[in-house]
């Protein structure tokens, strides 16, 4: 059975494709993240695969922190503090 | 008798002098006895003495404050400015895109600028500091944006305000806080990518209808000049008449989603390097008032210290008037 279907593939494994879609969309901009979002993870993954001292320096300049409140004619609001950027923008 | 007596009364005054001085005065002597004659100039002086001593004292602790926060500016001042030096050229592609920031003419205010190269709907972003004493790098801002909110209401034009920093949040609340949708303060230091990002979904959350984005922030010249500039940000299209980038084959081809990404990137870079800017600034205005701060403390110490040796020179010279006047009234 196998010796039969490797025969009577047009096309090797190796070389498979899967076809194009006729319009793409990013995954993540489906899952509701903007580029910024989408590219500051992927910044995090890959200083994640560094090694020290590297690493420690390179999350050193990721950190976020500051306070946000929004304005409501003039009026300020309650101060949220954001150390991610997942609660930025929210 | 009194041959005898002068010798006895002159060790008295030198050893006792103010003892002396009370019972010499209790003598009747050829001045009137009026309430002001008997008066005690010798104890005012001696207070003003102290206080002039005090605030001699007071104003060097002020001095040597002043003095190590300019060294401390000075040390962040060159952190500042080797990482504003590494992120310029990575402004390059979004400068080429954009433009250069609009600066104001040389020696006139941004507050005079006529702003006519920003669209109604626009959305003004100006980067402050959370930290005081430093300078006028708030103050111009916070002026700036007002007379560019003012300019654009007299033309017509909408604009809301993102402020970033607590000092600019404190003076535009007053000045434009009904424009004002959102304030990040108390941001970490040394800024970073990271944190441009947060702040550019800050502006994003303010509304994605927006004509443009207006970053008002201060360019850093040298250390010891910077100016404003603000930046104009449009949004790039990807269809229609205004279509961006047409002489660019993009892959995948889906150019709107491109041209999306690539929006959201440019604000953020934009911004990342304004807020190095802003920063390398900051540090120099500090830097610089420190110093004035250090040398108007050190001219008014040598003020002070004049002032003081003249007063406890006048109470030493009163007292030996008042010595050498009771010794002469005893021997006449």
């Amino acid at each position: 059975f196998f010796f039969f279907f490797f025969l009577s593939r047009r096309t090797p494994l190796h070389f498979y494709t899967p076809p194009k879609m006729p319009t793409p969309t990013t995954f993540w901009r489906l899952a509701g993240m903007t580029y910024m979002n989408y590219v500051t993870r992927a910044t995090h993954s890959l200083r994640s695969a560094l090694k020290e001292p590297a690493k420690t320096k390179a999350f050193a300049n990721s950190a976020i922190s500051y306070n946000r409140s929004t304005f409501d004619n003039a009026v300020q609001g309650a101060k949220k503090e954001v150390t991610k950027l997942g609660q930025a923008g929210k | 008798f009194f041959s005898q007596i002068i010798p006895f009364l002159v060790m008295i005054a030198s050893r006792a002098p103010r003892a002396f001085l009370r019972a010499a005065s209790a003598l009747p002597s050829s001045s009137s006895l009026s309430p002001a004659s008997t008066a005690r100039p010798q104890h005012r002086n001696m207070a003003t003495e102290k206080q002039l001593f005090q605030q001699i004292q007071s104003t060097k602790n002020i001095m040597k404050i002043t003095s190590s926060m300019k060294m401390v500016s000075a040390a962040k001042l060159k952190g500042d400015e080797n990482r504003l030096y590494a992120a310029r050229p990575y402004n390059k592609w979004a400068t080429t895109l954009t433009g250069e920031p609009s600066p104001v003419p040389e020696g006139a205010d941004i507050a005079d600028a006529e702003f006519l190269d920003i669209p109604d709907n626009s959305l003004i972003v100006p980067l402050t500091s959370d930290k005081g004493l430093c300078g006028g790098v708030n103050s111009f801002i916070s002026r700036g944006v007002r007379g560019m909110c003012a300019k654009l209401d007299s033309t017509g034009r909408k604009s809301s305000v993102v402020v970033v920093g607590d000092k600019g949040r404190s003076q535009m609340r007053r000045t434009v806080g009904e424009k004002i949708v959102s304030a990040a303060t108390e941001v970490q230091t040394p800024y970073n990518f990271d944190l441009a990002a947060a702040i550019t979904s800050e502006v994003f959350a303010a509304g994605r209808d927006y004509a443009a984005v207006v970053i008002v922030y201060n360019e850093f010249v040298n250390s010891a000049t910077y100016k404003q500039v603000y930046k104009v940000i449009t949004p790039m299209s990807s269809t229609g008449p205004d279509e961006s980038m047409v002489e660019y084959e993009f892959e995948p081809d889906v150019k709107n989603e491109v041209i999306e990404d690539l929006s959201e990137y440019l604000l953020c870079s934009h911004l990342f390097h304004s807020l190095m800017e802003a920063a390398a600034s900051e540090q120099s205005a500090r830097m610089a008032a420190m110093e004035n701060a250090t040398k108007n403390a050190g001219e008014m110490v040598d003020s002070l210290t004049l002032q003081y040796n003249r007063a406890r020179q006048a109470r030493i010279t009163t007292e030996l008037i008042e010595i050498i006047s009771g010794a002469s009234a005893i021997e006449g």
